[in-house]
């Protein structure tokens, strides 16, 4: 009983991390169609700037954050002018440029910080218990903040004037450019938001997990398969994709071990992506 | 395009295979002037690696991009690894029969695949990949994949690394032969017009989904079979040398090097692993120096390294002309 109590939290927990550090990534492909191999790096960079800032030079932990995610926001203009779009709708030139950048950013990072193993100090210290459970408080304030963010990402993109020009430019290019929306501008403006979401997702996550060169990788892939399973085109559709990889990891290791449950989880994604290949939610695709 | 290609004067006919012959030549007399093992290493690893590339071309011509090449090559040197080394079967049935299984199982999963269209298919075979290598964690008790695999049979039984080279360099000739008649022979046009137009090729009876199967059939098996006789080379196997860095790391070096000739993946390889070998001195800025070779390709050569020699005639008769050629760009 304890067990399937611990168990729902952890998978709670899990599905609300993988969706916090999807969020960008999904924004970006869904809106720009642009597969964003780099949002594991950048994600990692973030985590170093706000470390940085908060055991380097001292500062408030939630100051660094907010200093991160500027400064990440930034470079996201720089990768939208000189990377992304040049590459517009080439996945093969994108892909060599996301290349590129991974390894430009992770030796640099190599270089300058070194590859030991880093820890962010928590941003809410404490262990919340309610009888027997017990969560860290870290965890929840991830946990809450993922979910805002989602929240407010739906409604941005739902409720806003730059939002619906997204939600236009996704739909139809041509279209939308008829109609007089800058793709120059909302796309910068896109990059810009993804890298930050990126960046809220590194500070975080740096607390909870630790701090490595390398943990963009496995990250970048969790955000793949939601994205995938959720569907291009909706946002929302991480939500329910966030929630089933987060159950399947939390519960599937309880029984077989830990690579044996990552392969049953990717075997769940291959099944759906041959069924349904716009994915669970995502828009009707031509076969 | 409106460079001019119209008159092909007779010599320029001998010039292409006197290249070939003349590349080949110089690889087989590198070993006499380069003693040290460790440059044959590197060369080894780019015939291997020459195989797969051209190989993941291979199934690239009928419009499928598959990103899960890597895992192939790992189907392949595990299963004649193990075999090997468990059964104690000859490595002249596991070799063979470690590039069938890669093909076995690209065909088995080329069925359901060969339904999706363009991006599907890649992400699709992404996470296949991803989830093969898991596989062979699941099965760690024979692959040994954690702690890496050893104690299989070598190719030979000599220290030195030259009967190696020359094994590698036949055998990347014959992949490469064996590809190149693959391509141009009647099954690879078939699949070059599946991939300009399914629906065009569909009505003149080519059966789309049988020959998007047999192409990643092929492209599975030669690069299980340079799986399979680098597990028996190296004598040392890591399932982080088939994961998705190294997949992609190959679909960079046919994309560097011009998706669209054969010759692409061949020169793709070549200056990719070198290039960080000839700047060793830096230590741990190399990564840049690849970066840099990345990202030089791709802004100011879309078509691959390939294309270099022509973008180089085109400027230069430009200026010789003093008339601006309109380059057309095409896909």
């Amino acid at each position: 009983m304890v067990l399937a109590v611990i168990t729902v939290i952890n998978a709670l927990v899990m599905s609300s991390m993988y969706i916090l550090v999807a969020l960008g990534f999904a924004f970006l492909f869904s809106i720009m169609g642009t597969l964003n191999f780099a949002h594991g790096v950048i994600y990692m960079v973030s985590g170093y700037i706000c470390y940085q800032f908060a055991v380097g030079y001292g500062l408030n932990q939630w100051v660094s954050l907010l200093l991160s995610v500027i400064i990440v926001g930034a470079f996201g203009l720089f990768l939208e002018k000189y990377c992304f779009r040049p590459f517009f709708g080439d996945l093969n030139r994108t892909i060599v440029v996301c290349i590129a950048i991974i390894l430009i950013l992770e030796t640099t990072v190599n270089i300058t910080v070194g590859t030991q193993v880093r820890s962010l100090p928590a941003f809410v210290p404490g262990v919340l218990r309610a009888g027997i459970v017990s969560i860290s408080a870290e965890k929840l304030i991830t946990f809450i903040i993922g979910g805002v963010l989602l929240a407010a990402i739906i409604w941005f993109i739902r409720n806003t004037k730059a939002g619906q020009q997204m939600q236009a430019i996704s739909q139809n290019l041509k279209g939308a450019v008829l109609q007089g929306i800058s793709i120059h501008r909302i796309s910068a403006l896109a990059c810009v938001l993804a890298c930050g979401l990126a960046a809220v997702a590194g500070c975080l996550m740096g607390a909870i997990l630790s701090l490595s060169p390398f943990m963009g990788g496995h990250m970048l892939l969790k955000a793949l398969e939601l994205v995938i399973l959720g569907g291009i085109g909706s946002i929302g559709g991480i939500f329910f994709a966030g929630l089933l990889i987060g159950t399947l990891d939390a519960t599937l290791p309880l029984f077989i071990s830990g690579a044996a449950s990552e392969a049953v989880a990717l075997g769940v994604i291959v099944a759906v992506l041959l069924f349904r290949p716009q994915g669970l939610f995502g828009l009707e695709v031509e076969m | 395009m409106i460079e001019k290609r119209l008159s092909v004067r007779g010599g320029r006919k001998l010039i292409e295979p006197a290249t070939y012959a003349g590349v080949i030549i110089f690889l087989c007399l590198v070993p006499l002037f380069i003693k040290s093992p460790y440059y044959l290493h590197i060369f080894i690893l780019v015939f291997i690696y020459i195989i797969a590339s051209a190989s993941l071309r291979t199934i690239t011509i009928s419009g499928q991009f598959p990103l899960a090449h890597a895992a192939f090559m790992g189907v392949g040197g595990y299963t004649s690894a193990v075999l090997a080394k468990e059964l104690g079967w000859s490595l002249f049935l596991t070799i063979p029969l470690g590039a069938l299984m890669a093909m076995g199982i690209g065909i088995l999963i080329g069925y359901p695949f060969a339904r999706l269209r363009s991006l599907y298919y890649a992400l699709g075979s992404l996470f296949f990949g991803i989830g093969m290598v898991q596989v062979f964690l699941v099965f760690n008790k024979w692959t040994c994949a954690y702690q890496g695999l050893t104690g299989m049979p070598p190719l030979f039984a000599s220290v030195s690394k030259v009967p190696y080279y020359y094994f590698f360099l036949g055998l990347t000739l014959l992949c490469l032969l064996a590809l190149h008649r693959f391509e141009f022979c009647r099954i690879g046009t078939s699949l070059k017009a599946i991939n300009q137009s399914y629906m065009a090729a569909s009505s003149v009876g080519i059966n789309e989904a049988w020959y998007r199967i047999l192409a990643v059939g092929v492209g599975c098996f030669f690069v299980g079979l340079a799986g399979a006789t680098y597990a028996h080379y190296n004598l040392a196997l890591s399932y982080t040398s088939f994961d998705m860095l190294a997949t992609l790391w190959i679909v960079l070096y046919v994309l560097i090097g011009g998706i669209d000739s054969f010759a692409g993946p061949i020169i793709g390889t070549a200056i990719l692993v070198l290039l960080p070998e000839f700047a060793r001195e830096l230590k741990a800025f190399v990564p840049y120096v690849s970066a840099g070779m990345l990202l030089i390709v791709v802004f100011v050569m879309p078509k691959g390294l390939v294309s270099l020699p022509g973008l180089i005639k085109s400027r230069l008769s430009e200026r010789k002309r003093g008339k601006r050629i309109a380059h057309v760009s095409g896909n």
